[in-house]
């Protein structure tokens, strides 16, 4: 079961959030505020797993509540879930760790993919795996997330979403399972960025999360191509295959 | 205290033409003139003209047999053409605008006696430089010079003058013509871009309360659908808010708000159209009007693809052509009927508004079209200049864990 708080200084943004989380079986809501003030002294006692948290309150912002709360020695700080009207504090929400970004107004879904976001972070946090560590260890070099903006809406995206990401002139497609961004960027900047344990360059302009490779083949007319578990076909130069074919051979 | 008293005044007085030297400073930096009067090539000129009388005297004098130094003539010449110079500048300087203005009482009135005085005037000084002159004559005395070089030089002096008078008219009149010619045409700019921006207000106002009006019909029947759709249309104002009252913005953006206005119509639509996006990569960069798609999109659906009740196609696309950018839309319905679209007021709007905006944009440089492509589709194509923004500008992006 996750705890949860409730901070927003708007009596009916309060109430669309207690109503949606009334659809999410794992979350309990086990207070709300209405202040930073107020928030800081909830958050101290009850101490939540998660906060879902306004960024404008009357006195001080959501990132001062984060700020007060961090300064206090021995205690565990909830993951925290930004709610705002405002998308201009994102990248510094990012930078803060929070889990996600929600702008006013979400809907279900979006909430339900923000809990999510937020319930594996707290498992993976009560027992860490070997495979985390491992991430972990990465994490100092390559990203786990990339935030950015897509169709008016903030994104944390984990990379481990990513099903492939496709170059396009001076932009380059993230594909996921269920949409696809454009984002300004090259692709030798992001695949830099990315885990070479978990992604793969398979061409010029393509990147395969290898999670999400079902096979590697060659057509009749002697092309290569990497098949996604989505049955998606993606073009593979030939100087890559020697390298994906190693990987599966694992 | 005398001693003060004086010391009070002289400082004064030094303060006092301090500020009016640094006035005249002033007054001459204010005064971007034409090149005409820079001192220099304003003298100089006069000099110039000096020299040009002096070797016309000097050959007229060979001709008649009569010999006399080209050096000694230049001199004179020159010298008397320069004391032209440097008087006549000082009186543009001082005079300035009042040139100008002058009318025929004032021209009567200031501007000749104005003239007596100076010729009168330039000649004393001439003389003084020139004490030697005329030449192979008996003595005279100072006034006397003076007297002989009037009686010589007076008619000549005073068309000078005027000359120089009626020059500096002549180019005020053609500075003001090029002035409000300038302004005219930076009017014409202001009009355009005013017109632009009205047509842009345009958009947002229709779109948006037609969206709020499927938000509330739907959110009787399918709340998550309305909430869906209200999330959908705040996302889109964001942009378009963010946006601002940029009119050109590059393609990925544009058909980002098309994607997103896709999506509310595909929920408005219920599943009875399917919509298609195709964009070359190398036009994500170039700069369309933005919202450009967007009345003919609404168009579509309007007037074709809201009369089935299924499998409606909606494609848009963006091909480069050379140096021109091609977007297409292309949807399914009941065909162009003309007697159709005569009915429906109001259709035309949009487009109207499409057309004029690309009118303002790029002059005859583009062209639109609309047209049936087969009996049951209907294309719609728009022709621009292929252009790129100078500066991409990058979205908020970031990394970490």
């Amino acid at each position: 079961m996750i705890h949860a708080v409730v901070a927003d200084d708007e009596l009916l943004a309060r109430q669309k959030l207690r109503q949606l989380l009334r659809e999410e079986p794992e979350v309990d809501v086990i207070g709300e505020s209405a202040t930073a003030a107020e928030t800081i002294e909830l958050v101290r006692v009850a101490q939540p797993d998660l906060l879902f948290l306004d960024i404008r309150m009357p006195g001080m912002d959501g990132f001062d509540v984060i700020e007060a709360l961090a300064s206090e020695p021995s205690f565990t700080m909830p993951r925290v879930i930004f709610t705002t009207a405002y998308d201009s504090y994102a990248l510094r929400a990012f930078d803060i760790h929070a889990v996600d970004y929600l702008l006013k107004p979400f809907t279900l879904e979006r909430l339900h993919s923000a809990v999510e976001n937020a319930r594996q972070q707290l498992q993976g946090s009560k027992q860490p795996s070997a495979r985390e560590d491992e991430a972990k260890s990465n994490g100092d070099r390559y990203t786990q997330r990339i935030v950015f903006k897509s169709r008016g809406r903030i994104l944390f995206l984990a990379v481990s979403e990513i099903r492939w990401i496709g170059a396009e002139e001076n932009y380059v497609r993230i594909c996921t399972q269920s949409e696809t961004h454009l984002l300004r960027e090259t692709m030798s900047r992001l695949e830099e960025r990315l885990d070479p344990q978990m992604f793969l360059r398979v061409h010029r302009s393509s990147i395969v999360n290898l999670q999400f490779v079902k096979e590697v083949r060659t057509d009749a007319d002697g092309e290569c191509m990497v098949i996604l578990v989505n049955g998606q076909k993606i073009p593979m130069s030939r100087s890559y295959r020697a390298r994906i074919q190693d990987w599966l051979h694992r | 205290m005398e001693l003060q008293r004086r010391l009070v005044h002289t400082s004064r007085g030094r303060k006092r033409v301090e500020g009016l030297a640094l006035k005249f400073l002033e007054r001459i930096k204010s005064r971007s003139q034409p090149i005409v009067f820079h001192p220099a090539v304003f003298i100089g000129g006069f000099v110039c003209l000096g020299f040009l009388f002096a070797l016309q005297s000097w050959v007229s004098y060979r001709t008649m047999n009569y010999k006399i130094s080209l050096v000694l003539l230049m001199e004179a010449w020159g010298v008397q053409f320069l004391i032209w110079g440097v008087i006549c500048w000082l009186l543009w300087l001082w005079l300035g605008p009042r040139i100008q203005q002058a009318e025929l009482p004032g021209i009567l009135m200031g501007v000749l006696p104005l003239s007596i005085a100076v010729t009168i005037g330039e000649e004393m000084i001439w003389v003084l430089c020139f004490p030697g002159w005329p030449m192979e004559r008996k003595a005279m005395s100072y006034w006397q010079k003076v007297q002989f070089q009037l009686d010589a030089e007076f008619v000549d002096n005073m068309l000078l003058f005027w000359c120089t008078f009626f020059l500096i008219r002549g180019v005020g009149y053609y500075q003001k013509y090029r002035e409000k010619e300038h302004a005219a045409a930076q009017l014409e700019i202001e009009v355009v871009h005013a017109q632009m921006r009205a047509l842009r207000m345009q958009l947002n106002p229709h779109f948006l309360f037609n969206t709020l009006n499927g938000i509330s019909s739907l959110m009787r029947v399918d709340i998550a659908g309305a909430d869906t759709m209200l999330e959908q249309l705040s996302s889109l104002l964001r942009i378009t808010l963010e946006r601002g009252e940029i009119q050109l913005i590059p393609l990925s953006d544009e058909m980002e708000f098309v994607e997103m206005y896709l999506a509310i119509q595909h929920q408005r639509y219920a599943g009875r159209v399917c919509e298609k996006v195709r964009v070359e990569p190398e036009l994500h960069d170039a700069l369309v009007p933005a919202m450009i798609l967007q009345p003919i999109l609404e168009n579509a659906y309007t007037h074709g693809l809201s009369l089935l009740d299924r499998d409606g196609v909606l494609t848009v696309e963006a091909r480069r052509e050379g140096g021109l950018v091609r977007l297409t839309v292309r949807n399914t319905g009941v065909g162009l009927n003309p007697e159709f679209t005569r009915t429906s007021p109001g259709q035309g709007v949009g487009l109207a508004n499409v057309k004029n905006r690309l009118q303002l944009h790029y002059g005859e440089d583009q062209c639109f079209f609309l047209d049936a492509v087969s009996a049951d589709t209907v294309m719609v194509t728009i022709m621009l200049p292929l252009q790129f923004a100078m500066s991409p500008t990058r979205k908020l992006t970031g990394y970490g864990v």
